[in-house]
């Protein structure tokens, strides 16, 4: 078997050698604690906070508006928690059924204290509506949750008009941005969004570090205590070299690289969409470069990712892999089980060559006539 | 999901996949399908002479099935046709090294295989 295809970005990315090379470097020289009033303190604090910088200026804010945590995951219970805990009964949050599963089960446990949560369901493009957040709102609701891009078919959300709602109500405004940065342009300080969660390791720096944005104005409730880390927010010793990797990894992520990304989506869709009965799932206009899903109906899932085992792809979200359940955004989108379990995201990245789409292709196809020939007159049902 | 090295050979090769030809002389078929567990699985067995001379299989399903229909198939092939109502799922499950929670799946091949048998009975009735 030839040497693994890596198409998954969208689960995690390379280090870039840029910013191993920082956190390198960083290791090997600062080990001291930022919030230390020695010199050594002092160093690793000026690395944390040029660190910050970077992040600040990559999403279009101002340093002190971006808080650094463990990852997105930790972003989003901070921002949903945060924003939420203490309201409890009283508490109406808004956010999708597509939303990553941080969203979704951080959701899930203000639901257990009390909070009355309403999930609006995507359209068959995987689009949540405006109109449709719009009538999910109460005159209790504190907090709306929209995700940018959605990590398992790349469609853009129109956190524009949301952010627009929400403003309008006065409501604060969450989106989670894991998948954005590099892909699509965010430009927090001009946009209506209030908590931004962004990560690092989506965008080849390391994993472990994330970060919220926290617009002016909006006091959230610390979930993690134990010191005055963060400005009181997210309490633990800040991990230097994290940082200086995630403020590297932003300062790379141009957003100008996403045309190339765009490029090998297309041609991958171009390739894969030959393949008889391959349906492209999510909006084709409104998606990040770097994702493509698609469904080959008649492959049975759990086989076309065994038969491909020599391409690293994901069927939905890798954070929920282990789950043998059908991807919750593709059946939210009207898919059936077979075909949500039929269907393959691939995501491409900085290190994605042509000549890798080109064999990664050959390889779908191949298996896919190959698993499509094990059931010959099977029933519609595996097929629709 | 992990898989033996003898379920990824059966499932990278599968014997005895696919079909025989229509119209061939002591022909029964029988399949078994869960939409829930997204599985069906069917059965082809040419049994002449009271032996099962050929057996074939088509799956939709898990490498787990692919590989266990695929023993199941190369079981039955050679034996005698009263033997086609004694395959066990549970020793091939065994012999393949499958996980417990994929036993109902193997249900389903026993179950397209009884089918076999049935359509045998009726078979050999009409003789």
């Amino acid at each position: 078997m030839s040497a693994e295809i890596y198409l998954d970005y969208a689960a995690t990315s390379p280090l870039d050698p840029a910013v191993a090379a920082a956190m390198s470097d960083c290791l090997a020289r600062e080990f001291g604690n930022p919030s230390s009033q020695h010199a050594a303190g002092k160093r690793a604090r000026a690395l944390v906070e040029a660190a910050r910088a970077e992040v600040a200026a990559r999403v279009g804010t101002a340093p002190d508006r971006i808080y650094f945590t463990s990852g997105a995951t930790e972003a989003n219970n901070l921002a949903l928690k945060g924003s939420l805990a203490r309201r409890g009964a009283r508490a109406h949050l808004v956010t999708s059924t597509i939303e990553h599963k941080s969203v979704l089960d951080a959701a899930r446990a203000l639901e257990e204290s009390g909070v009355a949560v309403t999930y609006v369901p995507a359209d068959s493009l995987g689009r949540v509506a405006p109109d449709d957040v719009a009538r999910a709102l109460r005159a209790e609701t504190a907090l709306v949750s929209i995700m940018h891009v959605n990590n398992e078919t790349g469609v853009i959300q129109d956190i524009e008009s949301i952010g627009a709602l929400c403003r309008e109500r006065g409501l604060t405004f969450h989106v989670d941005a894991a998948q954005s940065v590099g892909k699509v342009p965010l430009d927090l300080g001009a946009s209506k969004v209030d908590l931004c969660s962004l990560t690092a390791h989506k965008v080849c720096g390391p994993k472990g570090v994330g970060a919220l944005y926290v617009a002016a104005g909006v006091v959230l409730a610390p979930q993690m205590h134990g010191g005055e880390q963060e400005r009181g927010l997210r309490a633990g010793t800040v991990a230097t070299h994290q940082a200086v990797g995630m403020g590297k990894a932003y300062a790379l992520a141009d957003a100008r690289e996403a045309q190339r990304l765009a490029a090998l989506r297309d041609e991958l869709w171009r390739r894969l969409g030959a393949i008889p009965g391959a349906r492209l799932n999510g909006d084709p206009g409104r998606r990040a470069p770097h994702v493509l899903n698609v469904t080959f109906p008649g492959a049975e899932g759990e086989s076309l990712r065994l038969a491909l085992r020599d391409l690293a792809v994901s069927a939905g979200s890798a954070c929920a892999a282990d789950s043998p359940e059908a991807s919750h955004v593709l059946t939210g989108m009207g898919l059936s089980d077979a075909l949500a379990a039929s269907s393959l995201r691939f995501s491409v990245g900085r290190f994605t060559t042509e000549a890798e789409i080109e064999r990664a292709a050959e390889r779908v196809a191949a298996e896919v006539e190959r698993l499509r020939a094990l059931a010959p007159r099977s029933p519609e049902w595996c097929r629709t | 999901m992990e898989y033996t090295p003898e379920v990824v050979r059966r499932f990278d090769s599968p014997r005895r996949a696919g079909e025989l030809r229509a119209g061939l002389p002591g022909l029964v078929s029988g399949e078994a399908e869960d939409r829930t567990l997204q599985v069906w699985v069917h059965f082809q067995l040419q049994v002449i002479d009271g032996v099962v001379r050929a057996a074939r299989f088509a799956a939709f399903g898990c490498p787990h099935t692919i590989a266990a229909a695929s023993r199941a198939a190369e079981w039955l092939e050679g034996r005698p046709a009263s033997d086609v109502a004694r395959l066990d799922v549970r020793a091939i499950a065994s012999e393949l090294g499958l996980p417990v929670e994929k036993l109902g799946l193997l249900l389903r091949i026993e179950d397209a295989v009884a089918a076999c048998g049935r359509a045998l009975h009726k078979y050999v009735g009409k003789d």
